[in-house]
């Protein structure tokens, strides 16, 4: 993490910072979704995966992105209605869903790989 | 000092790299270090990301033509996803979580609506719809 008062990097844990010694740990606990009653800007508080949701779709090939569009869409939607309950579930969903379709994309990748070995082995045994 | 979460995005730039690098050199549809799409291996259908690898291949290559024939979406979608992607590496680097796309409900859903149909559209068997699916443009 970053000193909120002089900017220099510290170790996550640091109780203190180490340049200009301020109290750290004070100001973790302040991070914004662990705070009841403060109104921030819709967006910096819930991450929707919108990015990645698009990228399994189109990239990993699966249908398990669509449901990750879906869950994004319902987290922006949440965020305008000021559901943040709400909005942060939806968002764990669509983070479900972009490492469901992420998982079985690789598990794709994984497994053409070993056939492709078997295949290759296979053909020089003959 | 070099933060775990640092590590991470390193790694990811190095995989992607790697990708960007094998996919410039090595045809997607004539070598066969690239997976085919489960969907359309098990299924026989094309989704809408079929062709996606193969598109990018050509855009490497500067065959913008090649590229649209291949996937549309995918490259249309590119540079959204290179722009959300840049977002959310800033947003890593300076520790804070980024706004992402400022998009609405509404045009997210669309979104989702446009890649289904942009799917379902590129298997049916119909002129002109048949021109979405992989290759088919290259044909006329």
């Amino acid at each position: 993490m970053f000193c909120p008062q002089c900017g220099a990097s510290n170790a996550d844990t640091a109780a203190i910072c180490v340049q200009c010694g301020r109290q750290l740990q004070a100001v973790v606990p302040a991070a914004p979704n662990q705070t009841p009653g403060i109104v921030l800007p819709a967006g910096a508080v819930t991450q929707n995966y919108l990015v990645f949701a698009i990228l399994a779709t189109v990239l990993c090939c699966l249908p398990a992105g669509i449901p990750a569009i879906v869950y994004a869409a319902q987290v922006n939607g949440k965020l305008q209605a000021g559901d943040l309950a709400g909005a942060r579930a939806a968002s764990e969903n669509a983070k479900m869903w972009c490492w469901i379709s992420f998982g079985i994309g690789l598990g794709g990748v994984v497994l053409w790989g070993l056939l492709a070995v078997i295949g290759v082995v296979g053909s020089l045994h003959h | 000092m070099l933060k775990r979460k640092h590590a991470w995005l390193a790694v990811m730039f190095l995989l992607a790299g790697t990708g960007v690098v094998l996919l410039r050199v090595f045809d997607p549809a004539r070598s066969g270090m690239f997976p085919p799409c489960p969907v359309h291996y098990l299924t026989g259908l094309y989704c809408p990301g079929c062709g996606s690898l193969r598109a990018i291949h050509a855009l490497l290559h500067g065959d913008l033509r090649q590229a649209l024939a291949m996937n549309a979406l995918t490259v249309i979608l590119l540079p959204f996803i290179g722009y959300g992607l840049a977002l959310e590496v800033f947003a890593e680097v300076r520790e804070r979580p980024g706004p992402g796309m400022k998009l609405s409900a509404t045009s997210i859903r669309v979104l989702g609506m446009f890649i289904v149909i942009f799917g379902v559209a590129r298997n049916l068997p119909l002129y002109p719809f048949d021109m979405l699916a992989p290759r088919a443009l290259l044909h006329l």
